[in-house]
């Protein structure tokens, strides 16, 4: 028993130490894995940020960033979050209705967004568009609307992300719903033969997608430009669909509980520059929502144009999230 | 007068076995006080009486669990009846008392190991497909997502674990009646019917009750083998309703109804009375040449499921000696998840084996007819002692974790603290079972043979256990000790819940690596893993062998 409570005692005097060791203010944002690994963009930003602002910045990598905003949930007043990051505007209104965050004070209106976007909570710092990647010289003729994507010989397989705890799960989820209306459910049930499996988080999708247990995975327009300037591999494509893609614009936000709220106002800001927005193509592998003087990669212009952009209104998701996610659960049932 | 004199007896003896009697009793106590807290906080955190309303997704729920739980118990109990079978009869068979040692490690070998291995085997891109699509140019596909994975790694890890007491049965049989049916002419059919099947019967029933309870509340395989939201088992949609929707209402409602039939389960199931000890295996050969078609599917199944066994352990060497492995121990999160598990663990299987000494002492004064006198009050005693000792058959690992998780909302402690609380709790109570079933057949006998002589020599309670307990128990509690330490090693369950950057054991790290495509760390992760639990499980309890102790 005496063991016990020695560990106790260290676990304990551990967590103290850690918090009285450094003098400058840390600031902790919780995101997903794929934007806090050492490959991804928090690094550098958090070198960059920490030049400019004298400051710790430590970020949280979860498995996904729905999965962020719960364990700020389960935390409640005492999370040692101050910024949130990586959520998108279909979920952001729901994370607005649990009281944590704070308003964020910042013009958000001259951002070059492809459809304006203003958040009292939630400010955009990047966006893409949701599509299937799939490797050019495994599969020949990828689908190009979600009919062709049903139709395809039962073998193809593809992985996609739970709606209930990833962005780009959830957008395409109301991507079908927008397309499909009424008859999703019926849609679902006919695609779900194709899909291999449902995992939480993008990344883990991504890795199954890698290893090639899948033919194609749900991810974003930009993702190929990773493949052609860190690996120099052109053969990773995304899946140009006829009905448009649905759109994913990236927002952060400041919890009303932060002990820094200044350092994370500053934070906020700071997604706005020009440093950022030149990190931002080619480590988070996305637009960026400001212009930059040296402008997008070149890479960029070989990925796939959507025809049209669909995005639904926050306020409107969130009305019917819910019964949207059952609707998909539902015909999933077997 | 007659039974004035009795009850100033037995208030004596009672006296003289206090020592027994408190330490236990108080042990149980605490687990039953600890199961009445837990269901009180689920029942009363219930902001609204919704429980009737249960949707058909929650039914749906219900019916896949049963049902896979169903499969997979069939499966396990006929691949491992088969294997037994043909592991009894082939006694000369080269490699066969290593291959048993082997298949009774499936019991502690984490359940993500076992995942990762066969993804590696069977995935699409696995070793059978590749080596398929090498030789005849197919492939199989995916298959292995979805309900056949989840029957795979339970078939793994069970038919090992049933063949392994299953072969005990077999033999145990009396050679003398393998004699008889031998010159009675049996057929192998007549002979399994009449000789084996009726020995078989009752550990069949008990073995099979185990595992469909361990299939029921089966979590880490689903979670990662599962695949979809048509494949969840109860328990990972409360951990999913917890963690990705927030929706504390709903985990309650599923946690209740989990809780319902586990309970009833086990209430109806047979005792939880599987053989686990750490028996040798018999050399003795069971005095029958089979024929030559028999000898064959015998040699054949072996061989097949060494395969099957063997493979999934072989892939996560080869896929972790390719690691790099100065990465992976200089990772901090690495650093902490190691220290953080060997320290539970360690924690966890020391309280176990306490709690296990102590419950089976005080057990024993109530089945020991020269102890406390034999009436309906001792088998009352006795059954809330084993009940409590096997808590966890009816409150699996997710459930308690969403009860402390409650508790942490309403009491406030760092999330540290709450964690460990959560996880050595966990910890103790899913050895706990095992840990008597193997401790308390052991003390009954040392209490048979020794008490008249404690007695009569008024040995103190600390001299008891030098002299006479101690150096029988000693054997197996160094089993009992590996067992519940890599039981503790290897568990992904509360963790899931209470897992954050801040608190990590291994395996959740393991987790994350493979939810992160870190495929090559995980691959040297899981080569840890599975090398610590192996060495341990190996070589803890030799450190407790005795000569005494043998033939226990």
């Amino acid at each position: 028993m005496s063991k016990f409570i020695q560990t106790l005692f260290l676990i304990l005097l551990l967590s103290i130490a850690s918090f009285g060791s450094d003098t400058l203010p840390t600031l902790t944002i919780y995101t997903y894995d794929a934007f806090a690994v050492s490959w991804g963009p928090g690094p550098k930003i958090k070198k960059a940020f920490e030049q400019e602002y004298e400051c710790n910045v430590k970020f949280m990598g979860l498995s996904s960033s729905i999965g962020a905003l719960r364990k700020i949930q389960l935390e409640g007043k005492n999370t040692k979050a101050d910024i949130l990051l990586g959520l998108d505007t279909n979920i952001a209104q729901a994370a607005k209705k649990t009281g944590l965050f704070a308003k964020h004070d910042l013009n958000t209106s001259n951002l070059d967004l492809p459809v304006p976007y203003t958040d009292e909570y939630f400010v955009p710092y990047d966006y893409s568009y949701v599509a299937f990647v799939y490797d050019e010289n495994k599969v020949k003729n990828p689908p190009t609307s979600f009919e062709a994507l049903a139709a395809m010989p039962e073998d193809f397989k593809i992985v996609i992300q739970d709606p209930r705890s990833s962005t780009p799960g959830l957008s395409l989820l109301l991507w079908v719903k927008e397309v499909y209306k009424e008859k999703a459910g019926a849609y679902w049930k006919k695609l779900s033969p194709h899909i291999l499996t449902i995992t939480k988080g993008w990344s883990e999708s991504y890795g199954l997608f890698l290893k090639g247990e899948a033919d194609m995975v749900l991810s974003y327009t930009t993702s190929p430009a990773y493949h052609i300037i860190e690996e120099n591999r052109t053969n990773f494509k995304s899946a140009r669909f006829d009905e448009g893609h649905y759109g994913q614009i990236e927002v952060a936000a400041m919890l009303k509980s932060s002990k820094h709220k200044e350092l994370a106002k500053n934070f906020l800001h700071f997604l706005h520059s020009e440093t950022f927005a030149e990190i931002i193509p080619t480590a988070n592998w996305a637009y960026p929502v400001v212009k930059t003087k040296q402008g997008l990669p070149e890479v960029f212009e070989t990925l796939t144009q959507p025809s049209k952009m669909i995005l639904l209104d926050g306020k409107t998701v969130e009305l019917h999230r819910k019964e949207i996610i059952n609707e998909w659960l539902h015909s999933l049932e077997r | 007068m007659a039974s004035l004199i009795g009850k100033i007896k037995m208030l004596q003896e009672v006296k003289r076995l206090q020592y027994s009697l408190l330490p236990g009793g108080f042990v149980s106590l605490l687990l039953l006080g600890f199961a009445f807290v837990l269901f009180f906080i689920l029942f009363f955190s219930q902001e609204d009486a919704s429980v009737a309303q249960l949707d058909s997704r929650v039914f749906s729920l219900l019916k896949f669990t049963l049902y896979q739980a169903f499969l997979s118990t069939l499966l396990s109990v006929l691949v491992g009846l088969v294997l037994a079978w043909s592991l009894a009869h082939q006694s000369n068979f080269k490699g066969r008392s290593l291959l048993v040692a082997l298949f009774s490690s499936s019991l502690v070998l984490p359940t993500l190991i076992v995942v990762f291995g066969l993804i590696s085997v069977l995935g699409r891109n696995g070793w059978v497909n590749q080596l398929n699509l090498y030789l005849f140019d197919h492939s199989f596909g995916s298959y292995l997502y979805g309900l056949t994975g989840i029957l795979v790694a339970h078939v793994y890890l069970n038919a090992s674990f049933a063949s392994r007491s299953l072969l005990h049965v077999f033999e145990s049989i009396p050679k003398e009646k393998y004699k008889l049916a031998k010159s009675l002419n049996f057929t192998t059919f007549q002979r399994f019917i009449y000789v084996e099947w009726p020995a078989l019967r009752t550990t069949l029933l008990s073995i099979a009750s185990t595992i469909f309870l361990l299939c029921f509340t089966s979590f880490a395989i689903v979670l990662v083998l599962g695949g979809s939201p048509a494949y969840n088992t109860l328990e990972v949609a409360i951990y999913e309703a917890v963690k990705l929707e927030f929706d504390i209402g709903m985990a309650l409602k599923l946690a209740l109804i989990q809780l319902a039939v586990t309970t009833l389960l086990v209430l109806f199931s047979a005792n939880f009375r599987t053989s686990v000890g750490n028996v040798r295996t018999s050399t003795l050969s069971i005095p029958w040449s089979e024929s030559k078609h028999v000898k064959r599917f015998q040699v054949t199944m072996i061989g097949l499921f060494s395969l099957f066994f063997i493979l999934p352990l072989l892939a996560i060497i080869v896929d972790g000696i390719g690691a790099k492995f100065t990465r992976i121990l200089t990772a901090p999160l690495f650093i902490k998840s190691f220290f953080t598990s060997m320290g539970l663990a360690t924690v966890s299987s020391i309280l176990t084996v306490l709690f296990a000494l102590f419950l089976s002492d005080t057990k024993r004064n109530f089945t020991l007819k020269h102890r406390l006198p034999n009436n309906i009050f001792s088998k009352i005693l006795n059954t809330i002692i084993s009940f409590s000792g096997n808590l966890y058959l009816a409150v699996p690992s997710l459930i308690m974790g969403l009860g402390f998780f409650l508790l942490s909302q309403t009491y406030e402690a760092p999330m540290a603290v709450w964690s460990t609380i959560a996880l050595l709790t966990a910890n103790v109570l899913m050895s706990l079972p095992f840990a008597l079933a193997i401790l308390a057949p052991v003390m009954q006998k040392t209490g048979q043979r020794y008490d008249k002589l404690v007695f009569s020599l008024n040995l103190s309670p600390w001299q008891r256990w030098v002299y006479c307990e101690y150096p029988y128990l000693k054997s197996s509690i160094g089993y009992v000790l590996a067992l519940s330490f890599c039981f503790s090693l290897g568990d992904l369950g509360i963790i899931a819940l209470f897992g954050s950057d801040d608190f990590l054991t291994l395996p959740w790290y393991l987790y994350q690596l493979m939810g992160s495509y870190r495929t090559s760390d995980a691959a040297g992760v899981a080569l840890i893993l599975l090398a610590i639990t192996l060495c341990v499980f190996i070589l803890l309890p030799r450190l407790f062998r005795s000569s005494i102790a043998k033939d226990n």
